[in-house]
């Protein structure tokens, strides 16, 4: 039986999902006076739960704070398989969303990324540019306390971000001097990590457990930067509340959701306007679980992209051994530098688009899990000590991430036969690398270690891209971004995008999505700021057209 | 010694770690750090989801002469000789004293100065970047 939620009245706007996308749109909305219900599958984190300042936090990172799903497998979460896909799917279900173990790289895109059908023959154009966003930026990096420094020439000229940039460190340093021998760009990277007190948030002390929970609370998480002014405006949120269907009336508007509540009991929210901001694979999964009659496809789904055009940012490093002493466990993790030397498309390399690289830090003694089966006198023995000798407090990576383009190959579908603990159907992911990828990948992998050989390291080890499909849920050499875009791309006309350049379905006009499902192209950047940039604007705008707005009577 | 696992399976854990890490120039062997006490019973309550592999390469090689063992492990059931070496090289990077001869304090708070000026702009190391100037292709056209 289903029941309607206690003492719930219809609200104005639903929001699925408390990651970043949904946390700045339930912290805006609410400002503005909207009656906002946030449903969240996952619970609130307690913090004081980190690991980062006891011994045991590299064992914790392979199984309870694993950041794929599937390894970690928490009741909050939800199974993906990626038995077709060539890369593992990465997320964090809880309050707070991915922001829970994200890096904290704080990007914003290029002028180019908004323009690579017009600039590059390639994908399509996005329905406004960096300057129709560069406001929301600005506004976002403040609202998350941004440490950086402005004037990176590989920027438009701008503001800057709000906090100093932290150290670079011995690793930064080496990774630049190697970068000026080449004559190559760097920089000090922008982190939404604190570097100094920041309404409420403590200054980074530079543990370089960033991705494991930070127990300093330095690292900008939503549910510290946004949920807390949302809750103070009335935000009413209900954490272990999984969505199973967003709900449509017979005009086509839709008119709440039903949930599976941590008693297993199905609850119905209703609201006049539902937002969902499940990220790139859960948002799809939860549209495509929305059949009706009406929708017979899955709801917004009249173009047929909904889950296609998957973009997951195809991730290679470069290790770089040094003689010298680095300390090369400390943070931030985050990154202390960055460079986008080749990111701009030139054509003579054989494919288009580039990525960017950022340095980070090699971690503790303990590393990731040893590769079973490596031979006995490589990894045991007297090779033991030589391997840490060699690798430990000495190495850092330049970490590769790749642009890859929209193909609808690429794909989000229901899985035929898995499902969530509460027997929703889970999600399949069908992925392929594309040439292009490939030969970006291989392109940067050589220019990576020129840049570790310039910077004076001793050995390198190069790290392509993932290809043993096997390794994606024993968490052996994890090589994935848990980006997660353009499964409900944005776009003008209806027949070949799903929503419009405010988020709004062009199938259903009071659903809307936030998430990074709505990107056309995925840049080669660290995509959060740029998540909630086109949140913020798209939010902004519905709050603007609140009395223009279609709802569900 | 009682604990999650039997003393005989303790046992030849800890003959076996002697053999994956041995002692090394100034670095002792993992039986010298009693990587089969406390620590073990630890790391095994915190990853439960070893336990099972563990114990199964482990019982595969009880009462075998441990270098022998360890070798035949890797090669008839990769996946759990990987796993005792997690268990005890996570138990001997634990140790204090290991933790002290290979210079690492553990993720430490290294608090930082905020306020103070930055190297790489006082010493000139991000001026050639400055100097080089722009290197994004701006926006083609303005948005309609
Ligand atoms: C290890 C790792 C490191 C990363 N590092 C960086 C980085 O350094 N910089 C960067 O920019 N990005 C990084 N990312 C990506 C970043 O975390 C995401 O881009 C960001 O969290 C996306 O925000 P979101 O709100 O769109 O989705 P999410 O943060 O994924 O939140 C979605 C929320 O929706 C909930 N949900 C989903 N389905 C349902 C349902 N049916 N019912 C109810 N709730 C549901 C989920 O539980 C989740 O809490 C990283 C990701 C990972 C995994
Ligand atoms: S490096 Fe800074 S942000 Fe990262 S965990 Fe440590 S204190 Fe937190």
């Amino acid at each position: 039986m289903v029941s309607v939620n206690k003492g719930s009245k219809v609200a104005e706007v639903l929001i699925v999902g408390a990651g970043p996308s949904g946390l700045v749109a339930a912290k805006h909305l609410t400002q503005s006076g909207f009656d906002v219900v946030c449903l969240e599958q996952g619970e609130r984190v307690d913090h004081g739960s980190y690991w980062g300042d006891k011994p045991e936090f590299e064992l914790m990172i392979q199984k309870r704070w694993h950041p794929n799903p599937n390894v970690r497998d928490l009741e909050s979460d939800y199974p993906v398989n990626t038995s077709e896909s060539d890369v593992p799917i990465l997320m964090y279900n809880a309050v707070g969303g991915t922001s829970i173990v994200y890096g904290a790289h704080w990007q914003r895109f290029m002028p180019s990324d908004f323009r690579v059908q017009t600039l590059d023959g390639v994908a399509d154009d996005w329905p406004f540019t960096y300057e129709d966003l560069a406001p929301y930026y600005d506004e976002m990096e403040a609202e998350i306390g941004v440490s950086g420094l402005g004037g990176d020439p590989a920027l438009p000229a701008g503001k800057g971000p709000p906090l100093p940039a932290l150290p670079i460190g011995r690793m930064g340093r080496k990774a630049a001097e190697g970068m000026n021998k080449l004559g190559w760009h760097w920089w000090p990277a922008p982190n939404s990590i604190a570097s100094r007190s920041f309404e409420g948030r403590n200054p980074c002390a530079l543990r370089g457990t960033c991705r494991n929970g930070c127990v300093e609370g330095a690292k900008a998480t939503f549910d510290v930067t946004h949920l807390p002014a949302a809750l103070k405006h009335g935000l009413r949120l209900v954490a272990g509340a999984r969505v199973r269907e967003i709900l449509v009336n017979d005009q086509g508007l839709a008119t709440g959701a039903v949930y599976i509540d941590r008693n297993g009991r199905e609850r119905r929210q209703l609201a006049r306007a539902v937002i969902v901001c499940c990220n790139g694979v859960g948002t799809p999964r939860l549209l495509l679980n929305s059949k009706s009659s009406l929708f017979p496809d899955g709801l917004a789904n009249s173009s047929g992209l909904v889950g296609r055009n998957l973009m997951l940012h195809p991730y290679s490093t470069v290790v770089g051994h040094f003689d010298d002493w680095l300390e090369s466990w400390l943070g931030p993790a985050g990154q202390p530098i960055q460079s986008m030397q080749f990111y701009e498309t030139d054509t003579s390399r054989g494919f288009v688009r580039g990525a960017k690289w950022h340095v980070l830090p090699g971690g503790g003694p303990l590393g990731g899990p040893p590769a079973p089966g490596r031979p006995f006198d490589e990894a045991w023995g007297p090779a033991f000590h030589q391997n840490r000798d060699r690798i430990f407090g000495r190495s850092f990576e330049w970490g590769i991430m790749a642009e890859d383009l929209p193909e609808e190959a690429n794909r989000v579908v229901l899985d035929p036969e898995l499902a969530d603990s509460d027997g929703i159907p889970a999600a399949k992911i069908i992925y392929d690398y594309s040439e292009n990828t490939k030969r970006l990948s291989e392109f940067h992998l050589a220019r990576a270690k020129e840049a570790m050989e310039a910077a004076g390291a001793t050995s390198v080890t190069v790290r392509g891209l993932m290809t043993d499909r096997s390794e994606h849920n024993t968490g052996a050499s994890l090589r994935a971004t848990g980006h997660l875009m353009g499964t409900c791309k944005m776009g003008n006309d209806p027949r070949t995008s799903v929503v419009n350049q405010w988020g709004r379905s062009h199938d259903v006009p009071n659903l809307f999505v936030y998430d990074g499902s709505v990107f056309v192209t995925s840049a080669g950047f660290n995509p959060t700021g740029t998540i909630c940039a086109v949140a913020l604007r798209s939010v902004k705008h519905l709050i603007a057209d609140r009395r223009n707005m279609k709802v569900a009577a | 010694m009682s604990g999650i696992i039997d003393d005989e399976l303790r046992e030849t854990f800890v003959a076996v770690a002697d053999i994956l890490i041995p002692a090394y120039g100034a670095m002792p062997a993992a039986s010298t750090v009693d990587v089969g006490g406390a620590p073990l019973d630890r790391i095994l309550t915190l990853r439960d989801d070893l336990l099972e592999t563990f114990i199964r390469g482990l019982a595969a090689m009880a009462g075998k002469e441990p270098e022998g063992a360890a070798r035949a492990l890797n090669e008839s059931d990769p996946g759990a000789l990987a796993t005792i070496g997690l268990v005890a090289s996570a138990a001997y990077y634990m140790n204090p004293r290991v933790m002290q001869l290979i210079g690492y304090p553990g993720q430490e708070r290294r608090p930082i100065d905020p306020d103070a000026p930055s190297e790489y702009l006082q010493d000139g190391l991000l001026q050639p970047v400055i100097d080089r100037g722009p290197i994004y292709r701006p926006t083609p056209e303005q948005s309609t």
